[in-house]
């Protein structure tokens, strides 16, 4: 009786496992498919590039799990911001997808005249491809609120969403 | 901008020391001890000056309110904290907020008769602004000296820090007027502008950078390489005493300033000076943007159409 209870538990239990894992992939699934960077949807495999590239540049100030500087509301002591985290916790998703891509390929200070920041501008280091992939990654992590908030934004802009 | 003799002004611990906190305890205690109406008004200090209504609630020496036939009632009450700053929001008549000059927000929402601390998790410094979001009336922001801005999305029952403030003439200045300014920033948002002892400032509602007022929304002030169009700004350099964006129309702005009270029709590109008295604090009526009211002075002055004339308020 005892040795059926533990099979039956354990056959439940990688059912449950297995459920989870489709249920898992499946999201991913609808999260590339509902992700667009500029108007154009975004691939699998861009959101897979992003990820790798945000790594290697990004993930060292922004953080690994996109949550930013620590206590980066506070100013540095030259003035200048902290890094923001790229999660639904900051501001990233109330910008568009233009000024996403402007500020990360010409830093904040390209286009923002005399704004000082840490921040790189990316477009001598990264291609447009890889900066819009990075981008798409981030965009691949936010809950669905903040995602439809920012493609009106960004809509709203003429470049579609 | 260009004082660069000013320093840093230091910013006030939020650690809560024993002190502070068995003096919390005790007064929350004594707080909840009373009846609701018998909790202390905020002395008044001021100057302060916010429309309730038609109303105005009135904080220069003593708290007062008067409801529009001339006469004024001193909302007096032994003192939790003297007033620095008023609030109020069309959208929730009598609910009148408080800068505490002792660190804190008070609340009051019958007009200004009652009032309850609402200070929890804000530093204990000074909240020399304060203001109503407007396309959100139990979101309010206060200004704290030393620290930064601050929001409470619960009518002040809980606040976080939203932004520290701005960096002006390399030092970090602190605000000393606050508006919730009901225009779209292109980020989903509206505008919070901000005055300091060196002029405006504004921030949008998702708080990604404090920003020099230009034409147009966010993503104009973005743009580069565009033409800059014409602009006529505050005076540099002068401390903004008051701020304010008429309800009703939210592109009318009134800035106390020691050079006077000034205009602007087009949220603060181009400014014009409407009175050359020197201005402690405005306010704006909340269906009438050409009603304002400011404490100068040479006393409290009011103006029926937007500025061009203006005739002392009497205090009876």
């Amino acid at each position: 009786m005892r040795r059926n209870v533990i099979l039956l538990s354990a056959i439940a239990v990688s059912a449950l496992a297995a459920i989870a894992a489709s249920a898992q992939l499946q999201g991913g699934d609808v999260r590339a498919q509902d992700v667009t960077f500029l108007g154009q949807p975004v691939t699998s495999e861009q959101i897979a590039l992003g990820q790798k590239v945000y790594g290697e540049y990004c993930a060292s100030c922004h953080g690994v799990n996109l949550e930013g500087q620590p206590d980066w509301k506070r100013r540095l002591e030259n003035g200048r911001m902290p890094a923001p985290p790229h999660d639904e916790s900051g501001h990233t998703w109330h910008h568009s997808d233009q000024d996403l891509f402007a500020i990360t390929k010409l830093g904040v200070g390209g286009v923002v005249p005399g704004y000082e920041s840490d921040m790189l501008a990316f477009g001598e280091i990264l291609s447009d491809e890889e900066i819009a992939a990075v981008l798409a990654f981030i965009k691949s992590t936010w809950p669905e609120r903040q995602r439809d908030v920012q493609a009106r934004i960004t809509a709203k802009e003429g470049g579609g969403s | 901008m260009k004082d660069t003799n000013m320093t840093t002004t230091p910013r006030y611990s939020t650690r809560l020391s024993r002190r502070a906190f068995l003096g919390a305890m005790v007064t929350g205690a004594g707080l909840i001890g009373l009846p609701f109406s018998l909790r202390a008004a905020p002395g008044a200090t001021g100057p302060a000056i916010a429309f309730d209504g038609d109303a105005l609630i009135l904080a220069q020496d003593t708290l007062s309110r008067s409801d529009g036939d001339g006469g004024w009632i001193e909302l007096s009450a032994p003192a939790v904290g003297s007033i620095l700053s008023l609030a109020t929001h069309p959208g929730r008549p009598g609910r009148i907020a408080a800068g505490l000059a002792g660190g804190g927000i008070a609340l009051s929402e019958d007009g200004g008769h009652r009032w309850e601390a609402r200070s929890q998790g804000l530093p204990d410094a000074p909240a020399a602004a304060v203001t109503v979001a407007a396309a959100e009336p139990d979101t309010i922001y206060a200004a704290i000296r030393g620290d930064g801005l601050w929001k409470s999305e619960d009518a002040g029952r809980s606040w976080a820090l939203a932004m520290d403030r701005p960096w002006l003439a390399d030092a970090e200045r602190d605000l000393t007027a606050l508006a919730s300014v009901d225009l779209a920033t292109g980020m989903g948002g509206i505008w919070i502008y901000a005055g300091t002892e060196l002029g405006l400032t504004r921030v949008p509602d998702c708080f990604c950078r404090w920003q020099d007022v230009q034409p147009g929304d966010a993503m104009d002030a973005l743009a580069s390489g565009k033409p800059a169009p014409s602009e006529a700004p505050l005076p540099e350099g002068e401390t903004i005493n008051g701020l304010v964006s008429a309800p009703s129309l939210p592109t009318r702005l009134y800035a106390a300033l020691p050079s006077g009270i000034w205009e602007s029709q087009d949220a603060g590109v181009v400014w014009s000076q409407k009175l050359n008295t020197r201005a402690l604090a405005v306010a704006v009526h909340p269906t009438n943007a050409d009603h304002v009211v400011a404490i100068t002075r040479d006393g409290l002055v009011e103006s029926r159409d937007g500025g061009a004339n203006w005739t002392a308020l009497g205090r009876a």
